[in-house]
């Protein structure tokens, strides 16, 4: 895949680069700022950008602005937003300006080579990758106002796992299922809260995380 | 000082600015001097005539008790009355505007008794700026007639002798033999039965323009010396009391301290943003690689590789362990602990222009105050490292009067300019947070010497 990858801190950049290129991927451009963000994306045209939420000038949200700002300029170009800190707002802004493509992610995340990848991977492909911190607050949300009493701990997990972006056999994976018995608890949880059975990975996504926005 | 530098002045004076604001503020503010008396005047006499089918107001020719009472009681009243509705605020606020424009005396205007949250009748007796602007509207009584002297007597007659000359000769050009009466001319010192004198002939209207040049002369200097007197009232009575002025004071300081608070917080975020915490994930980053070139179990696929990364992650354990340390230290140097007089031969020990500390403090200060002295002597010596160009720098503390007196000074170039660049005036902030104070002397060339005063105990 061929990445850009912007983020103001020299070390982690680099960092990330190896870590990228190391699993075989080619890092195109790596940049320090939101504009010089924007030119390297007019100019390399890669499948997936990585951008940290905080840069120059401002240090407040360049990061979000240039992602969404570059799924609506560049379709074809995943964007994956990375930060320090999780803010559901910001995840919110992120999937109402695009839907599909792309991923937000702490930069914990990083550490774990394979997950983080498999998050690459999966937003290029026009998948979602929620960082389960995100996550877990929707489902607090939901829970608190009692929209999850109907589902099982274990669908509760799976909706966790759904939300974070991950398909099926994802999930199966994660929690140590078959992949029938996940396929089933995912049809309950649909039907469990009246969602409507999407096909793809992404709309079911969407879905859940209609159903968990307060 | 030679003749001409002394006497231009004096002979410039009556064609200044300064003089005619002055002469402007006198006669526009008149009324407010004889607004009193004749209220008072008025009061008390009408008193006596809408009154006046009751007891005998005269007695022997002089007034009666009564009428004596009344007089009082009616006084008392307009005094009470022109208070409470703050009718006095109202009109001493009209001076405080012209001393203002005319005089460039800037005089806070006290709080509105309103927005105190005090509307009844009791809060409006004790109301403080009420009374003191009517103590006002009575001595600018005396004031006012010193100020009409200077004006009226000093400038209006003293510019009417000036014209005698020029009106004389076509004014008493009568046929000779014609007996024409004297003319008077006015002088300052008409008032004592001296000084007045006539003048009867053409020569003798030189006389009345000497007299005339010389009250023009000494006119503003008069002007200005009465002037003064008025702005002190003004300044004294027309501001804010010393409980109002102390409560904006802490207004604006507790503004200043809220202000600085949220700036360190933030700073302090960011810094453990950009340092400790880019590290730290940098570091897990490192070690997540590594991981993955050790494999899951049994050889290891690429150790130089793996070995590498820890090498990487090691480093970034220290860099972030050393980051995280001097942040802390930056919040609360534990030095400190022992008291402001280690703390300060650390600093000084520390210092990148070699620094002599000399601390005599017999009592130990509140933990705050030695904090904040402690963080101003760091700042200036960063100051000074950065920009003074200093071969040694003084640390100088000492107890005066219940007040830590911090001195740091240079022997560098100087001229610092406590406007420009917000270190000094931070420190400024945070002094006056504590009700201290900050002073700067930095003359171009050096030295530089910086005093902070603080209270031992907040």
């Amino acid at each position: 895949m061929r990445i850009v990858i912007a983020e103001d801190a020299a070390l982690f950049r680099a960092g990330l680069v190896r870590l990228l290129q190391d699993e075989g991927h080619q890092v195109r451009a790596a940049v320090a700022d939101g504009a010089a963000l924007l030119a390297a994306v007019a100019e390399h045209h890669p499948d997936v950008v990585i951008a940290d939420i905080r840069m120059p000038p401002t240090w407040t949200d360049e990061g979000l602005r240039a992602a969404v700002e570059l799924r609506r300029a560049h379709p074809g170009t995943a964007v994956l937003v990375l930060s320090q800190y999780i803010e559901t707002g910001y995840a919110a802004r992120l999937l109402s300006a695009s839907p599909a493509g792309v991923g937000y992610l702490l930069k914990d995340r990083v550490a774990d080579v394979d997950e983080f990848t498999d998050a690459v991977t999966r937003i290029a492909a026009g998948g979602t990758a929620l960082d389960p911190e995100v996550v877990r607050h929707l489902l607090a949300g939901s829970r608190r106002s009692g929209g999850l009493d109907p589902l099982t701990a274990r669908e509760r997990d799976v909706l966790a796992l759904m939300a974070e972006g991950r398909s099926n056999a994802g999930i199966a994976d994660a929690l140590v299922l078959s992949l029938g018995t996940a396929e089933k608890h995912v049809a309950s949880i649909f039907a469990k809260l009246g969602l409507p059975a999407s096909a793809t990975d992404n709309r079911r996504v969407l879905a859940v995380l209609h159903y968990l926005r307060p | 000082m030679d003749a001409v530098s002394l006497v231009s002045p004096v002979l410039r004076g009556p064609f200044t600015g300064r003089a005619r604001r002055e002469v402007a503020f006198c006669v526009l503010t008149l009324p407010f001097g004889v607004f009193i008396p004749l209220a008072g005047f008025f009061a008390t006499v009408d008193a006596g005539l809408l009154l006046g089918s009751g007891p005998p107001w005269v007695a022997d020719g002089n007034p009666s008790g009564q009428a004596v009472g009344a007089a009082v009681g009616v006084a008392a009243l307009l005094t009470v009355l022109l208070v409470t509705t703050g009718a006095a605020r109202r009109l001493t606020a009209a001076c405080r505007g012209l001393a203002g424009r005319l005089l460039g005396e800037q005089v806070t205007a006290p709080p509105p008794l309103a927005s105190r949250g005090a509307r009844g009748l009791a809060a409006r007796i004790a109301d403080g700026p009420g009374w003191r602007a009517l103590a006002y509207l009575l001595l600018k009584f005396p004031v006012m007639l010193l100020e009409c002297f200077a004006v009226a007597v000093l400038w209006g007659a003293g510019l009417a002798n000036l014209t005698y000359p020029f009106w004389w000769l076509s004014f008493r050009n009568h046929s000779p033999g014609t007996r024409l009466s004297p003319v008077p001319v006015i002088t300052p010192f008409d008032w004592i039965g001296q000084g007045h004198f006539t003048v009867a002939t053409f020569p003798g209207t030189f006389a009345a323009f000497a007299a005339g040049a010389g009250m023009v002369l000494a006119a503003p200097w008069v002007t200005r010396m009465v002037v003064a007197a008025d702005r002190r009232l003004i300044r004294g009575l027309l501001s804010p009391g010393p409980l109002a002025r102390r409560l904006a004071d802490l207004e604006r300081t507790r503004a200043l301290a809220v202000d600085d608070a949220a700036t360190r917080l933030r700073r302090l975020e960011r810094d453990l943003h950009d340092g400790a915490q880019i590290r730290l994930a940098t570091l897990a980053m490192n070690l997540g690689m590594a991981k993955k070139k050790l494999g899951d179990s049994g050889a290891v696929p690429d150790a130089d590789a793996a070995r590498e990364l820890v090498d990487t992650a090691l480093q970034g354990a220290r860099d972030a362990l050393g980051e995280l340390r001097e942040l802390a230290r930056g919040i609360h140097p534990p030095v400190l602990d022992n008291g402001l007089p280690d703390a300060l031969a650390s600093l000084a020990a520390d210092s990148a222009i070699p620094a002599r500390l000399a601390c005599r403090l017999p009592d130990r200060p509140a933990p705050a105050i030695e904090a904040i002295a402690y963080f101003c002597a760091a700042e200036l010596l960063a100051n000074a490292a950065k920009h003074s160009a200093a071969a040694t720098i003084t640390i100088d503390v000492s107890q005066r009067a219940g007040l830590l007196v911090l001195t740091v000074t240079d022997d560098g170039r100087g001229g610092v300019d406590p406007g420009r660049g917000s270190g000094l005036a931070g420190l400024a902030q945070r002094a006056a947070v504590v009700d201290g104070r900050l002073d700067i002397t930095s003359p171009p060339g050096g030295p530089t010497r910086v005093t902070a005063e603080l209270p031992l105990h907040t």
